[in-house]
């Protein structure tokens, strides 16, 4: 159904009503990138269907996010023109690849067996990166065991994937679906497409002996706190349910510069999930056919998913601890007597009542 | 329309409401046992609910967090559903609008409180766009603390959300403040679960006394509104948190807004015992009507004297000397703060004589700047060929400026004090070969400035220009030349009440009159708010109101203001005082 350019989205007054905020919001960002550098690059830990490998996670600037440009996502801070023109040259994105392993060899024993690839956008999008780099990159990275590529679901295609096959990589897509509710997808995120649009593309992948990761997002803007967890709930369930689709990655919200989530925190409209409610989803799913993991970025701090300060960083270290052994009995250790504040929250808060405690 | 909401009673934008539900509730009041939630939109579509009469069912809504940018809750803002049950609407200050629902549920609450400035222009902008006779809540803020500056804001429904989650954090909740539990030696409090002592009291007795101590707070609040002296609390107990008098202050400067709620008169004394009680209406609206409507009616110098702790001030010792000294041979005003300039013909008329200020001779330097700027527009808009000071050392500060400011110089006749005998002497010796003014000219004028003050300048002559007077002050009754009464003078309040034939008067003179349209039916006792076609923008609560209609013409005291008879469906707009068919 859904195209990502700009042109197709423009469709109904709420989606119209978020870009026009957004595209304004983002205008009083004035920084920029350079070309021949990644945005981002760090070493993780994952836990894949290969058990737990050590990750070289690099954020490619290709040039932005096309949606973000539009207005884009009302909790996403990524920069829409980050660079000049809005299509980064392959020789560029080859430098940035170059800098990543740079980086790898200085911060790192020997390479990591997997390579995750993010860009804000598409890495498997053509506009955004050629077929040329693509096949360039695949190379790059042909020593490796596992790649992870992230891509919307339209661009997701057994023939792009079939890059990394022939590298003889193990392939995972990560696509940002986050949440399995179309109806918060939309309203909320401001992200348009539709949860039978993940299905198809989880199809290709399958097609292309490849697996599909989904990052699921944690409390978008107007939700209570019971309804988010509700929400994450059922999306874990559904997404366990789609062959091919092996891993969620569950993340908390965190606010981001520059963004709608921002605003409304600053007017005291938002507050980032609690990390007992992370604890609750995983709990409840860790039954599922699936494996749950969650990184909450920022956690312990205001803008960041958070509890009272007493007890973030235990929880912190259970929720990691957890992302390896997918063991729920973690969470039995950690205690603290804010989870009494949480639990009358979450019976309490109601969209129009938000937030309930801070 | 409103159906199971209905205003009781009023205190400027406080109200005694009545939730109509199966078992009716008194407001401002908890909520949360009777409230069904219809869902969010945000998350599903959902059907429309049955609803019932047992509780408020919030209908399906999609909540604005403080901060949602206004296109995007235009674009968002659901159609509200029309059901025959006790409905609640969610609004913003942005969506508010008629919905037709009983109550309106305020979304956002957590970035107004705290905000002075924010909370006040969202609350006074949802109550000027939702019905005056349906409820308002602001769900999950209440606290004990807080509780009593939102009620008389004019937010009627609350809920324990708040009392409970800060007990959950360690935080005893008191009228005056928030405490750390751990830092309590003891326990400032007798409710039920804190009589066990501080040394097994947990956060869950921690919430059930937050609870306990919310809902007292809440009987407190309504008892203050019923006594029409939610205000006179507010001055005291607000000031334990910035925001709250904060708070209160700029709803002060929301002047148009507590105007047109607040009553003519009141039964309740006013307790001076801030600076801010000179910014409330009452007081605001004595001064501009003594400048601007009142005119003095004797040939006779002024004679400036303070006020007196006892009230009415001709009542008291000292102004039974003065008297005696004038002997009616000056036009009396009393100077005090907070009223301003209190003329002898007004010295019933409230809130002259239901206020209770700590005296203390001192002046701060608002209340000089005050009565200076009454005294001021007095001396401009009535001229006096004298102007006779009979006022102590600390009066002279306001004296002084207005002489300087008029140009013009007063006669001071007080030595040391004003009732030693020497300066009741130097008072009697400056009016000495003035003329004296009769019985009768006395109580014309009384009359005539009291008609001034309550239905506008020139009253005094377009209604009562041929004039009896019968009986003694302070009762005294208006009657026309041939012996028709016309109006009745109300001693308590200082105001008149008119017959059928002062009514009559009133609507055929130039002076600007206080109508009501009703329908076709004939009102005994009180006309209800559904028989009113269209009221008077300027009726106010305790104001004189005329009701014409095809079928009768009568008079009576208004229940409400103008604009809230115009615009609810419920509740009882007026007394009625005489009627006559048509
Ligand atoms: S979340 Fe992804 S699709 Fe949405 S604006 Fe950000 S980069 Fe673009
Ligand atoms: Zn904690
Ligand atoms: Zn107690």
């Amino acid at each position: 159904m859904s195209q990502p350019s700009p042109e197709v989205y423009e469709r109904g007054k709420g989606m119209d009503a978020h870009n026009q905020v957004m595209r304004e919001i983002r205008s009083r960002n004035d920084a920029s990138y350079e070309p021949d550098e990644p945005t981002r690059v760090w070493i993780d830990r994952d836990n894949t269907p290969d058990g737990v490998l050590d990750s070289l996670t690099i954020v490619l600037n290709t040039g932005g996010c096309r949606w973000a440009r539009a207005g884009g996502c009302t909790m996403c801070g990524y920069v829409a023109e980050s660079v000049d023109g809005g299509t980064v040259a392959h020789e560029d994105l080859l430098a940035q690849i170059d800098t990543a392993l740079d980086q790898e060899r200085e911060t790192h024993d020997g390479t990591c067996r997997q390579v995750k690839i993010y860009t804000s956008g598409s890495f498997l999008d053509e506009r955004e990166v050629p077929a040329e780099s693509r096949q360039a990159i695949a190379e790059r990275f042909g020593d490796r065991d596992r790649i992870v590529v992230e891509s919307l679901p339209d661009f997701v295609d057994r023939e792009k994937i079939a890059d990394f096959r022939e590298q003889g990589l193990e392939t995972d897509v990560a696509i940002g679906l986050e949440t399995a509710t179309d109806q918060v997808r939309h309203d909320c995120v401001n992200k348009y497409f539709d949860f039978a649009d993940f299905e198809d593309a989880c199809a290709e992948a399958v097609a292309a002996e490849a697996g599909v990761k989904a990052y699921l997002l944690m409390k978008p803007p107007f939700l209570s706190e019971s309804e988010t967890i509700e929400d994450m709930i059922s999306s874990v369930e559904r997404c366990g349910a789609v062959e091919g689709c092996h891993t969620v990655s569950m993340n908390p919200t965190n606010v981001q510069r520059y963004t709608m989530v921002e605003q409304l925190y600053f007017d005291g409209g938002y507050r980032p999930p609690w990390l007992w409610s992370v604890v609750e989803v995983l709990r409840e799913t860790a039954e599922e056919d699936v494996t749950v993991v969650s990184d909450p970025v920022g956690h312990g701090s205001d803008r960041g998913p958070h509890n009272c300060g007493e007890c973030d960083d235990r929880v912190q270290t259970a929720i990691k601890d957890f992302n390896l052994r997918q063991d729920s009995s973690v969470f039995t250790q950690v205690e603290c007597e804010c989870e009494r504040t949480w639990d009358t929250v979450c019976d309490r808060e109601k969209s129009y009542s938000l937030p309930l405690a801070q | 329309m409103t159906e199971y909401f209905e205003v009781i009673d009023r205190d400027g934008a406080a109200r005694i409401g009545d939730l109509r539900l199966a078992e009716s509730i008194t407001t401002p009041a908890l909520i949360d046992d009777v409230l069904t939630d219809a869902g969010s939109l945000w998350t599903a579509d959902r059907s429309v609910p049955d609803g019932d009469e047992e509780t408020l069912t919030v209908l399906p809504h999609r909540g604005f967090p403080a901060g949602t940018p206004d296109e995007v809750q235009t674009a968002f803002d659901p159609a509200v559903p029309d059901i025959e049950y006790p409905t609640a609407a969610v609004v913003t200050p942005e969506t508010a609008a008629d919905h037709g629902t009983d109550a309106y549920v305020l979304s956002g609450g957590s970035g107004l409180v705290g905000h002075s400035e924010a909370f006040v222009d969202a609350i006074v902008a949802t109550r000027e766009s939702i019905p005056p006779d349906a409820g308002l809540y602001l769900p999950g803020v209440a606290t004990p603390g807080n509780v009593a500056t939102l009620a008389y804001a004019g937010v009627d429904l609350f809920d324990t959300d708040r009392a409970v989650v800060r007990g959950t954090q360690g935080w005893y909740l008191t009228p005056d403040g928030e405490f750390r539990l751990d830092a309590l030696d003891e326990l400032p409090c007798a409710c039920e679960v804190c009589r066990q002592g501080i040394d097994e009291f947990d956060r869950e007795d921690c919430l059930e006394h937050n609870v306990a101590t919310l809902e007292a707070e809440l009987a407190a609040v309504r008892n203050r509104i019923r006594e029409g002296r939610l205000r006179d609390y507010l001055e005291g107990q607000a000031r334990h948190e910035q925001w709250l008098t904060a708070t209160f202050r700029r709803l002060d400067d929301q002047y148009a807004y507590l105007e047109q709620r607040t009553p003519l008169v009141r039964k309740a004394e006013i307790t001076a015992a801030s600076a801010e009680t000179l910014d409330r209406v009452e007081i605001q609206r004595f001064a501009e009507r003594v400048t601007e409507r009142y005119r003095c009616r004797f040939d006779a110098p002024l004679v400036l004297v303070p006020c007196s702790a006892t009230k009415p001030y001709s009542d008291s010792q000292s102004h039974g000397q003065f008297q005696d000294a004038i002997h009616f041979r000056g036009h009396v005003a009393s100077m005090t703060s907070p009223i301003g300039v209190v003329p002898q013909e007004l010295e019933l008329t409230y809130p002259a004589q239901h206020y209770d200020s700590v005296v203390t001779g001192r002046w701060s330097e608002t209340e000089i700047e005050f009565v200076v700027d009454v005294l001021e527009a007095y001396l401009e808009s009535n001229e006096y060929p004298r102007v006779i000071a009979h006022v102590p050392e600390d009066y002279r500060a306001i004296t002084e400026r207005v002489e300087e400011r008029l140009d013009r110089e007063f006669e001071y006749t007080v030595e040391a004090h004003p009732t030693t005998d020497e300066s009741l002497a130097n008072l009697s010796e400056a009016l000495a070969g003035k003329p004296k003014y009769r019985k009768r000219e006395r109580q014309h004028n009384v009359i005539r400035a009291i008609a001034d003050y309550q239905f506008g300048a020139g009253a005094g002559e377009a209604i009562f220009g041929d004039l009896q007077v019968e009986s003694h002050y302070p009762k005294l009754r208006a009657n026309d030349a041939d012996g028709e009464q016309l109006a009745a003078m109300v001693p308590e309040y200082g105001v008149l009440s008119l017959t059928l034939a002062g009514a009559r008067r009133w609507i055929e003179s130039d002076v600007p009159t206080k109508r009501v349209e009703i329908g076709g039916f004939v009102p005994h006792g009180s006309v209800l708010a559904p028989g009113i076609l269209d009221a008077d923008e300027s009726i106010r609560v305790g104001d004189e109101v005329v009701f014409e209609g095809p079928d009768a013409f009568a008079v009576g005291r208004a229940n409400m203001s103008g604009p809230e008879m115009a615009r609810s469906s419920r509740g009882i707009a007026s007394e009625v005082r005489h009627v006559t068919e048509k």
